[in-house]
């Protein structure tokens, strides 16, 4: 049986005349067992990208990995393979099977080995198309509710028009999580960043196609290490209040503001997906009225509910003080995700800057990511910033652009953005 | 309410207080009395000391059986021995040999079926974190405001103030229904630099009221003779309260104290560790400790005794109102010394106090002092949460004086009045008032 915790990091003391509580929430998780073992069916898809451009090693390392995946999944598991050009094509169970997806034994884990070998190369990119069919054979198996898939692309989404990804996206958020991988230097961050924010999944950049196979183990072990299928994040806050905002900040940072879901007046949920054994982290920021010197009350409630039933819950508190060194503190935590956040944004608006030729704006921001990552102790955006700019000093955050950038640092700069590390206790 | 049912013990209040302006409120008052006293009928007057809730520290009339507060089950105080050897109220607890009562089953907190009072803020649903569901308000926890009136000549209001987090003042009064017959107001501060010093305020407060009450009319051991003979023994009562005091602070800490076996105090910081976790005992000379300060009204005299610097005025309707007690405080000590009043009491270190209750105290011996009465008046006792923002005798009989003409005689609304006050000037400590109202009739 999973057991979840929640801790409350926070500075509480507001000074005369102070509205806003800033807290960091970490909820973790314990016991939480194998993908399935909850009572509720797993479901995997594997999206292998069958384009023209992966002719050749990446088609190879990339059956490879997702022979290595099969592996992985528990048996009793739903699961299929999906090729992915401008259409997309069921791989496994075979086409002309009567199934959406198959439960893992021996022989399911044998035949779809098989199957995965017989894939050519052809076509144009339309990931729409891809997760479109995804979503349908999750949906035609309504008892597996614990839905997951991994998207592997080397290219851009050069099919279809733009908009009609995000149609997609915006049809299929909530049905299932998917993870998104990109193998080579041609792909968009941006493109696969956006799969795997809208659903709940991971980006990651496979810089060398022979690393695929134990990226894609990883993955798969990870998947199935989450026994407890589905989690919301629900804040209360009092009549009144403002909810500024909710970000998960370990181990990404994912602003989940707008995902919110309206539970009653005062109350609002967020989707967090499934759970392992882990410990996830989140910034809550309540704007609330202003009460005397003296005074105490509750700002949030920040619950994790699982089937409708709280499993931990993390009281945010706004206590008004005169005592101004009491006040004047700020939490380290809330620091510290402060500052990653924002490392975040503006390695993002830093190597765009970059791109559109705004050099000024990209030395400004980038100098300004290294001054955050510095601070903060995370010394993997340090080590990945350094192959995109001169550092003068990390302190002050003066940098220059270096020329002639190798492409895949800039996307390993950017694909890595959001990850965070934690505050050193 | 009952309907009268000692009759003789009726007649005796009803005697006395016809001589009352407010007879009519005292018949009230004494039907109320008569179920729970009428087991001592030739008294001459009736005394309520009240019970307090061994869970939550909310004072409940004598006869209460479940407290209104929290809804634990109530003790009655044990009645004070006469025999000196055995001031400790503790070793005459009828409930120490009760099974079934010594053993409180989760005293305290409301259980999860329970309902809880709406926010005091909006009006909401209280959750069972403590906080209002609709505007986040915390509730109050019962400790936090403690209103007592065992007569309606006597009454006191008990705050945790502003800015402090926990209230450790504690209140402890009894009285005679006949006005201004007998009475008896103790307050203890506790030391907030130390842990535990509610309960400590609490304990000391309830074991030194039996001890006084023991004294009074209907007590164990009344206080008999002449003006000289009473002085001699009311001093020396005193002065054993102050030490009964002394050892319920104590016991709190002492090994075992954790085994609730007898006084309602004890029973109280048993319930409080095991709803909190325990803290660590003694450790480092961090023993709780607070003030203490009792008056006592007999016989148309004041006699008062402090440890600490919780004070107790008398501020008559007319003359010169007068500071009872002396504290025990380094800005008293300065203002012997020859430093103005008003410098000393708002130097940093004032409120250093150089006497208190509690394991660490060198000296518990209290200061007694005696007082005739020869007019009607108020007779103030309270802490430094009140005095801090209205010191000098003739301010703060200007003070209830203004307070009384606005909200009337009752020493309840008066008090509530103080503390309502206290608050607006910052409440920046615990606050506590307790008054009684002396009027000419009454004085003998």
């Amino acid at each position: 049986m999973a057991e979840f915790s929640a801790d409350v990091f926070q500075n509480e003391f507001l000074a005369d005349g102070g509205t806003d509580v800033h807290a960091v929430v970490t909820i973790s998780c314990e016991g939480s067992g194998t993908a399935g073992s909850g009572g509720t069916d797993a479901a995997e898809i594997i999206i292998v990208d069958t384009s023209g451009s992966m002719t050749g090693a990446n088609l190879a390392a990339a059956k490879n990995a997702a022979a290595v995946a099969i592996d992985q999944i528990v048996d009793g598991t739903w699961f299929a393979i999906i090729g992915g050009s401008h259409v997309a094509t069921r791989v496994f169970p075979y086409p002309n099977a009567r199934f959406n997806l198959v439960q893992m034994e021996p022989g399911a884990r044998a035949e779809a080995k098989r199957a995965i070998t017989r894939v050519g190369a052809s076509g144009g990119t339309a990931m729409s198309t891809w997760l479109a069919l995804a979503d349908q054979l999750f949906a035609g198996t309504p008892q597996a509710t614990q839905r997951h898939a991994i998207l592997l692309t080397d290219g851009k989404n050069e099919s279809e028009p733009r908009a009609q990804l995000a149609g997609v996206l915006g049809r299929i958020v909530g049905h299932f999580q998917c993870d998104a991988r990109g193998v080579g230097a041609a792909w968009v961050v941006d493109e696969l960043r956006s799969i795997s924010s809208s659903l709940l999944g991971t980006v990651g950049l496979i810089a060398d196609p022979a690393d695929l196979a134990r990226d894609f183990e990883e993955l798969m072990r990870q998947s199935m290490g989450r026994g407890v299928a589905e989690a919301q994040l629900r804040v209360w806050t009092p009549q009144g209040a403002q909810l500024l905002f909710v970000r998960q900040v370990a181990p990404t940072v994912e602003d989940l503001t707008s995902r919110g879901a309206v539970v009653g007046p005062l109350i609002r949920s967020f989707p967090t997906g499934s759970w392992g054994d882990e410990s996830r982290d989140y910034h809550v920021a309540v704007r609330v009225a202003s009460r005397p010197v003296g005074s105490e009350q509750l700002a949030a409630r920040v619950q994790l509910v699982v089937g409708d039933q709280p499993v931990a819950v993390g009281l945010v508190k706004a206590r008004w003080s005169d005592d101004a060194s009491l006040t004047a503190r700020i939490s380290p935590e809330v620091a510290h995700y402060t500052g990653q956040a924002e490392l975040a944004s503006v390695i993002q608006e830093g190597l765009a800057a970059k791109a559109a030729g705004d050099e000024a704006t990209a030395t400004v921001k980038l100098g300004r990511a290294v001054q955050l990552a510095h601070d903060t102790g995370n010394d993997e955006a340090t080590s990945r910033l350094r192959k995109v700019v001169d550092i003068e000093s990390e302190e002050h955050g003066t940098v220059r652009l270096k020329r002639n950038t190798a492409k895949l640092d800039e996307m390993a700069l950017d694909t890595a953005s959001t990850k965070t590390t934690r505050v050193r206790k | 309410m009952s309907a009268p049912t000692g009759d003789s013990a009726t007649a005796a209040v009803s005697a006395e207080a016809a001589t009352s302006a407010e007879a009519s409120a005292e018949a009230v008052a004494a039907q109320e009395a008569v179920s729970a006293e009428s087991s001592a009928p030739a008294a001459p007057a009736v005394v309520l000391p009240s019970v307090v809730c061994p869970a939550c520290g909310t004072s409940a009339r004598g006869d209460s059986r479940f407290c209104e507060a929290c809804g634990a089950r109530l003790v009655p105080d044990p009645p004070a021995s006469s025999d000196p050897a055995s001031s400790d109220p503790a070793s005459s607890d009828p409930a120490s040999s009760d099974p079934a009562s010594s053993i409180p089953a989760a005293p305290g907190r409301p259980g999860p079926g329970q309902a809880r009072p709406p926010c005091t803020e909006c009006g909401g649903a209280v959750a069972a974190d403590g906080y209002c569901e609709q505007c986040g308000a915390k509730a109050p926890a019962p400790r936090d405001h403690l209103v007592d009136t065992p007569a309606a000549w006597v009454g006191g209001v008990c705050d945790r103030g502003r800015v402090h987090v926990r209230n450790e003042d504690s209140q402890a009064l009894a009285a005679s229904l006949e006005p201004g017959r007998f009475a008896v107001l103790v307050v203890c501060d506790g030391v907030s630099s130390v842990p535990r010093s509610d309960e400590a305020s609490l304990a000391a407060a309830h074991a030194a009221l039996a001890v006084l009450v023991a004294g009074g009319p209907t007590g164990s051991g009344p206080v008999v003779g002449d003006a000289v003979a009473r002085g001699a023994a009311w001093s020396g009562l005193l002065d054993r309260a102050a030490r009964a005091g002394d050892d319920a602070v104590a016991d709190l800490t002492a090994p075992g104290a954790a085994v609730p076996h007898s006084a309602a105090a004890r029973t109280s910081a048993a319930a409080r560790t095991s709803a909190a976790p325990p803290t660590p005992e003694g450790t480092d000379g961090d023993t709780p400790s607070c003030t203490f300060v009792a008056a006592v009204l007999d016989d148309g005299v004041l006699h008062t005794g402090s440890v600490g610097d919780s004070r107790a005025y008398w501020l008559p309707d007319s003359g010169t109102p007068t500071m009872l007690t002396t504290d025990d405080s380094w800005a008293a000590e300065a203002i012997a010394g020859g430093m103005p009043r008003a410098e000393a009491e708002t130097a940093p270190q004032a409120h250093a106090i150089t006497r208190w209750l509690g394991v660490d105290s060198p000296d518990v011996a209290a200061r007694a002092t005696s007082r005739p009465v020869t007019g009607p008046g108020w007779l103030l006792v309270c802490s430094d949460g009140l005095w801090n923002y209205c010191s000098p005798p003739e301010d703060l009989a200007q003070l209830v004086r203004t307070t009384a003409a606005t909200v009337g005689g009752d020493p309840v609304a008066v008090a509530a009045e103080l503390v309502r006050w206290a608050n607006a000037q910052g409440g920046r400590d615990n606050i506590t008032a307790a008054l009684a109202r002396l009027d000419a009739a009454a004085n003998r």
